[in-house]
């Protein structure tokens, strides 16, 4: 199942605008390998269940897949073949906003040309430009 | 660790347009500090800059109006792809003083735990040690491979050179093996297509008229 908030404060929320570069979590933090966005706007929860389902299929249960993101966004949409006004649509998927630079993914405890093997069916599944990164050991 | 030497030139202008002008014509925006002597602006090439860091220097070597002096590599700031380096805090130091460093630590080797089904996890990516400032250590390198199931490697078990001291508990967990979890998560999940409309429980006061339509 796509991932979703458990509780919200607002079932809609209006779209907004995904501005400047990640100044955060944009290094890898958790495992030893990752995943970095090289675009700004929004990953669907759907997309970003299918990174995850191709990065486990790949691993064959080694290692472990870090989702650094999470689709807090909820976006609406009016049903087909309908008549515009009559308010807002009904909440129909959620996202995450993402800037550039954003690690998405990680992946740790598995050699590098498998978590790249791993990270590059990933990015099959984004709709933004990626790239694979290593974590930084010291300065 | 090694000492690489590049030359560097005072800084007149100061603030973050100088700074972006700078890094426009393939430099890099520096200060050093320290030892209660005043901080000196100074700005160094960025391709210098990134070779150095690349061979893991530690220590600076740097030329400033013909007077070469070493310093301590503080800090490190990116950018935003975390890939360039953007501005360096350089520290004036002593060369019998003791300092406070994080060294990396890259577990070697595969793990025996890993062929009985489990999974290896890293809790501690870098270690805080106080050694003196010309016996820095590089990163370390732990071997892994005698950790079984449900074992894990601590700090204590670090083998630090003499004179470096890990600032970290002797029992935190540096890395472990755990079974692998077999949750409903780790399984392809596809089965959950419908549930995607599914709503997540409201939070505060819920007005009338903002709840979800049925019809929709």
């Amino acid at each position: 199942m796509a991932m979703m908030p458990k509780r919200v404060r607002w079932r809609k929320s209006q779209r907004g605008k995904v501005c400047g570069r990640a100044s955060r979590g944009n290094v890898v933090s958790f495992g030893e390998y990752g995943l970095q966005i090289l675009a700004a706007g929004w990953i669907t929860a759907r997309q970003l269940e299918a990174g995850r389902i191709a990065a486990t299929h790949y691993l064959h249960r080694e290692g472990r897949v870090y989702t650094r993101v999470f689709p807090h966004k909820p976006v609406s949409s009016k049903p087909l073949e309908t008549r515009m006004g009559k308010g807002k649509g009904e909440p129909d998927y959620w996202v995450a906003r993402v800037r550039e630079g954003t690690m998405i993914f990680e992946i740790g405890g598995v050699k590098e040309e498998i978590a790249r093997g791993a990270l590059l069916r990933v990015t099959h599944k984004m709709p933004f430009r990626c790239r694979f990164v290593k974590r930084r050991h010291g300065l | 660790m090694d000492t690489v030497t590049l030359s560097a030139e005072r800084r007149t202008r100061i603030g973050s347009n100088a700074a972006r002008a700078l890094r426009n014509v393939g430099q890099v925006p520096a200060i050093i500090y320290g030892h209660g002597e005043t901080p000196e602006s100074v700005s160094m090439g960025l391709r210098d800059v990134e070779v150095a860091l690349a061979h893991g220097a530690r220590m600076l070597e740097v030329s400033i109006d013909g007077s070469k002096r070493r310093y301590l590599i503080k800090a490190v700031q990116y950018d935003h792809l975390a890939s360039t380096p953007i501005h360096l805090d350089l520290t004036r130091f002593d060369a019998d003083e003791r300092v406070k460093v994080r060294i990396g630590i890259e577990l070697r080797g595969v793990a025996k735990g890993l062929s009985e089904g489990g999974v290896l996890d890293q809790h501690m990516a870098d270690l805080e040690v106080e050694c003196l400032v010309t016996d820095i250590p590089e990163t370390l390198h732990p071997l892994v491979t005698e950790l079984g199931l449900d074992d894990s490697l601590h700090v204590s078990d670090l083998s630090l050179p003499d004179g470096v001291v890990a600032m970290a508990g002797d029992d935190e967990r540096v890395a472990s093996v755990r079974a692998q979890a077999t949750t409903a998560e780790d399984e392809d999940g596809e089965e959950g297509e419908e549930k995607d409309s599914a709503e997540p429980e409201r939070i505060g006061r819920v007005r009338k008229d903002d709840e979800p339509k049925k019809d929709a």
